[in-house]
């Protein structure tokens, strides 16, 4: 039987389906608590639909993105691999590479020789455990950290604002320095989607241009996207 | 004030802590899913060999971000957050963006129980979204990919780096002083990395870009602080 076949057969896609449906269990049940807590400490409805719709336009771009990878995802490990893996724990790049090496473990190099069963189980396994660090740390901490953070803190609450900035600042300048020195059309989006975006935050500040706070991310990211295009 | 504390730190941590456990470890046996049913259903199980092969080589590439990358995104997703993102994935190209737009929108500042909470309803609504969006595109399949112009593909590339740079900017303009010293030291990581400079350490090193510069920025960014204030 050819892998394929196996790969998107109906007991995988149950297994997939049912993982998927975890992840939106537990967004379901996170976001009604955190609704009805929001509105007990103060927040207004108007403030946190308002953040809800703008998480949803800026929602899309990225899950663009990620539908471009499934679908080249797709084609190696088939549909309910692919489906799985992007809406649970994993990511593109990730994923794609933990394919490779699990084929490569049996022998089979992707590009030259055709995928087997036995390759294909063993790029399944890979995925698996080469993911499931994250979800055992993060589930192992979660409720640790805060304790943590307190006890760094040692009561000096300007900090906790400090340092989400901080942290934010630090982890995406890593995320965009690699395009920025590659010095190709990515430099080009990234540094657009940067300048679109200073111009249009203190713009979303005017009454009269609220939208924008929730359009603003989406039009910097194709605005970049589009530049880089083109030029 | 104190009431507000009360709810947030007695009920809603409370419960987000025992649904993240249970859902996190469910995570954990699920994800097995697919394996098992080659295994049980078509009885094809990799040698052992095999599986440790591969699993090396991963965890070599990605091991350390296992650690880094709840610690670097806890203080601004927070205990809710943290569950979410490891659970789902995808984290810096839509968990965080979504959570940081939903922050700005409401006016909320992340680290305080208002950003946590809205952060969460944030990432909540990139769930759905991600996955309405992927379910269409893997049951539509390659025929969208095969009618999609490739130059439109192509373009697609570009988002990725796009929304880095936006993001970037988004939170650079909440602390004019803090970002020069942020990018200036993930450039330089980065070049440094890319010279080599780090290859006697296992898989490319990228990992130290991320360590270096969120802890060296929040380290940076305390220091400025206390100055500032005069605390020791």
């Amino acid at each position: 039987m050819d892998y394929l076949q196996i790969a998107n057969s109906a007991p995988m896609w149950i297994a997939s389906g049912l993982a998927i449906g975890l992840v939106l269990f537990q967004a379901y049940i996170f976001a009604k608590k955190s609704y009805n807590t929001g509105k007990a400490i103060g927040l207004s409805d108007t403030q946190m639909k308002s953040a809800l719709k703008g998480s949803m336009i800026t929602s899309i771009g990225p899950s663009l993105v990620i539908l471009t990878g499934l679908l080249s995802l797709l084609v190696t490990v088939g549909g309910p691999m692919a489906w799985m893996r992007l809406s649970f724990i994993g990511s593109v790049m990730f994923e794609l590479m933990a394919v490779g090496f699990g084929a490569e473990a049996v022998g089979v190099n992707l590009g030259t020789d055709s995928m087997t069963q036995l390759a294909f189980a063993n790029a399944v396994w890979t995925m698996i455990l080469g993911s499931i660090g994250w979800i055992i740390f993060a589930t192992l901490t979660a409720d640790k950290m805060d304790r943590v953070q307190d006890r760094f803190l040692k009561g000096d609450k300007a900090l906790l604002k400090i340092i989400p900035v901080a942290a934010m600042l630090g982890s995406f300048g890593s995320l965009v320095s690699g395009h920025l020195v590659a010095l190709n059309k990515n430099t080009i989006a990234a540094i657009t989607g940067g300048l679109i975006m200073a111009i249009v935050v203190p713009l979303a500040e005017k009454d009269k241009l609220k939208w924008l706070r929730e359009w603003g991310l989406a039009i910097a990211l194709f605005g970049g996207m589009i530049v880089a295009a083109i030029l | 004030m104190t009431q507000k504390r009360d709810v947030f730190e007695g009920d809603y941590l409370p419960f987000i802590v025992r649904y993240g456990k249970v859902t996190g470890w469910l995570g954990v046996l699920m994800s097995f899913g697919p394996a098992l049913v080659l295994a049980v259903v078509y009885r094809i199980m990799p040698p052992t060999t095999a599986i440790l092969t591969a699993f090396i080589a991963m965890a070599s590439a990605v091991g350390v971000n296992w650690f880094v990358e709840p610690i670097s995104y806890f203080p601004i997703v927070g205990v809710a957050g943290t569950y979410m993102a490891f659970t789902s994935g995808n984290i810096s190209n839509l968990r965080i963006p979504a959570a940081a737009v939903a922050q700005r929108i409401a006016r909320v500042e992340p680290g305080t129980p208002e950003g946590n909470i809205v952060a969460t309803l944030g990432m909540a609504v990139s769930v759905l979204v991600n996955t309405l969006i992927l379910t269409i595109g893997v049951l539509a399949g390659s025929t969208i990919l095969a009618r999609l112009p490739a130059n439109v593909i192509d373009a697609f590339n570009y988002l990725l780096p796009s929304l880095f740079g936006a993001i970037f900017v988004q939170f650079a303009l909440m602390k004019l002083k803090l970002a020069p010293i942020a990018l200036g030291i993930a450039l330089a990581l980065t070049l440094m990395v890319n010279l080599g400079w780090f290859d006697f350490l296992p898989g490319r090193p990228t990992y130290l870009i991320t360590l270096g510069a969120v802890f060296g920025t929040i380290a940076l960014a305390v220091a400025m602080h206390k100055r500032e204030t005069g605390r020791p």
